[in-house]
């Protein structure tokens, strides 16, 4: 019988975190995605629910038709999809010699690239332009690429050096055997064992890219690099700022990361914490 | 063929990261620091040495400690905040109840939508009148907090205190789930039979088993709480009158408004100077409870 109450309350506590925890976390996306469906009008007049007739499409029309909302799009998008791909490659090669490789000083080469997370970002940034701007890169798509790589790369390597620690060395020395060298190795036998992994290493970085506002403020000077993060921040500090549009322009931002993370979610936790779980 | 020693063969898979990270990440780290000793100008091409004197004009600047003295005590109060709360979300997490794996797979969506976003959606829900924080506030009848919750003073602060708090706790939640889970459930039946009651079990059991994760999930966090521009800069700029300032924002508005970048520079280092007196405790700690 005590048992019994004792259950009932575990589940009702259970429940009760459930529901702050929905309302807290999930209901800010839902009241701007909902918002980006409603007239301006119809948001000034601080009610929550309005009359059928106020629910509209016009925020996305203006969006799409009026500004170059696409052209920035496409440019976040070119951005995070090369910045993924360049921390795919140099993390994997990284990540994989020093998961499998007796290397001289190899530990203090991972702590060493772990302590570059402590780097302060904003002073990196300062000699990080000066060299960007004397490789002619200033306001281009590669000047934002290798602003970002630092970025997500260190910690690309170490999650995924994680992950690569987990998978047997059996199975490399097996593939040695029957006459793969070391990155016929990498490619066709391990990567596809580890492919989760890398999933939400390519994930990560793609978020990462996506979401960067400080990098990005630095090397945009125009319209050829501006991105998502940069037009709906200058959308939503204007001087009279039309909320139907603003909320229409972030919709647009979260939905293709939201997209991406339904995808991988399951794998996430697992990749990203495979540096802490193993041992 | 020439056959290559196996300490080569390593050397060269990890060396083009080496590289990108020198020029991009230590190169720019050493030079930061360079330029703090220089009275470098964003507008001028040259910079002379000028010793110490952008650190000890600091020593005058009311606008630096107030933005060191922020910058510390937010970064303690929200990894602290979010290290608990994570604990509880992730103990709601554990338990076998319907609809838990549904509220798993979403929970963790505000960790991946862009800064700028989150920004914006609670800025629009703190707006006066239209905002839902003040529509809901009317609906229970507090018709005279509405406000703009941004520009207020005293509601700025803990405002960027829940952004943080918003992004991050689900990523705890989750992170110290995955770690219970692994804790082998053999030590909580021995605890059982020992007559351990729940807060025990979870004290000496669940507590020691994830606490590699609890080490790592605080680490990372402060480093990045501590480095963090976006939030602040962009929901308040560091107002109003300079209440919610922190140290990579006021770095910010110093080299890119008023374009001094060896005074920025300067911030900066002391920036990495604590970070790493930080980092240097933390691993003597660590290593220390490693040998007992």
């Amino acid at each position: 019988m005590k048992k019994g109450i004792r259950n009932i309350i575990r589940i009702g506590i259970t429940y009760f975190i459930v529901i702050v925890s929905l309302v807290f976390f999930i209901f800010p996306i839902l009241w701007i995605i909902y918002c980006s469906f409603r007239t301006q009008s119809s948001i000034f007049t601080g009610e929550i629910i309005s009359p059928v007739k106020e629910y509209t499409l016009e925020n996305y029309e203006t969006i799409l038709s009026v500004t170059d909302f696409i052209t920035y799009f496409i440019n976040s998008f070119q951005i995070a999809i090369i910045v993924t791909f360049l921390s795919l490659i140099f993390s994997i090669l990284a990540a994989y010699g020093l998961s499998r490789f007796t290397i001289r000083g190899k530990n203090v080469i991972i702590l060493g690239i772990f302590s570059t997370q402590m780097f302060p970002k904003v002073l990196l940034i300062i000699p990080l332009y000066l060299i960007i701007f004397s490789f002619k890169l200033l306001d281009t798509v590669m000047g934002v690429v290798f602003g970002q790589l630092i970025l997500v790369l260190p910690f690309s390597i170490w999650m995924l050096k994680g992950y690569f620690d987990n998978i047997p060395n059996d199975i490399d020395a097996s593939a040695k055997i029957d006459g793969c060298n070391i990155l016929q190795t990498l490619f066709y036998i391990i990567l596809p064992i580890a492919a989760p992994g890398i999933m939400v290493a390519a994930f990560f970085s793609f978020v990462v890219s996506w979401g960067d506002y400080l990098i990005v403020s630095i090397v945009n000077q125009s319209q050829r690099t501006a991105t998502l993060t940069l037009v709906i921040q200058r959308l939503s500090s204007a001087l009279l700022i039309r909320w139907g549009q603003v909320a229409a322009a972030t919709t647009l931002t979260i939905v293709p990361t939201i997209i991406l993370f339904s995808f991988v979610q399951k794998r996430l936790v697992e990749g990203l914490t495979a540096g802490a779980l193993k041992e | 063929m020439m056959k290559i020693k196996e300490t080569t063969r390593g050397i060269l898979l990890i060396l083009p990261a080496i590289i990108v990270i020198s020029i991009f990440t230590v190169y720019p780290l050493i030079e930061g620091i360079r330029i703090s000793f220089t009275n470098k100008h964003f507008l001028k091409e040259e910079d002379q040495y000028i010793g110490f004197n952008n650190y000890t004009d600091l020593i005058d600047d009311e606008v630096f400690w107030l933005s060191l003295y922020h910058s510390i005590i937010l970064t303690t109060v929200v990894v602290l905040l979010q290290f608990v709360f994570g604990l509880i979300l992730a103990w709601a997490m554990k338990q076998k109840v319907p609809g838990m794996s549904v509220f798993k797979s979403i929970i963790m969506t505000s960790w991946v939508i862009p800064v700028a976003a989150t920004v914006i959606m609670f800025k629009f829900m703190a707006q006066p009148d239209i905002g839902f924080i003040n529509i809901f506030l009317k609906l229970l009848g507090f018709k005279d907090l509405n406000k703009y919750w941004f520009g207020d003073i005293n509601t700025a602060f803990p405002f960027i205190v829940i952004l943080h708090l918003w992004r991050n706790i689900p990523f705890y939640g989750i992170a110290f789930l995955a770690a219970m889970q692994a804790v082998p459930t053999s030590y909580y039946d021995a605890a059982c039979i020992d007559g351990a009651n729940a807060w025990q079990k979870f004290r000496h059991v669940t507590l020691p088993g994830i606490r590699n994760m609890i080490v790592v999930m605080v680490t990372i966090h402060v480093l990045w709480t501590f480095n963090n521009f976006d939030f602040v800069y962009l929901a308040t700029g560091g107002g109003p009158v300079n209440t919610t300032d922190v140290l990579p924002v006021y770095v910010y508005r110093k080299c890119w408004t008023s374009y001094s970048l060896g005074p920025g520079a300067s911030m900066g280092t002391i920036m990495y100077i604590i970070l790493m007196v930080y980092f240097i405790i933390y691993i003597k700690i660590y290593e220390r409870k490693e040998k007992t």
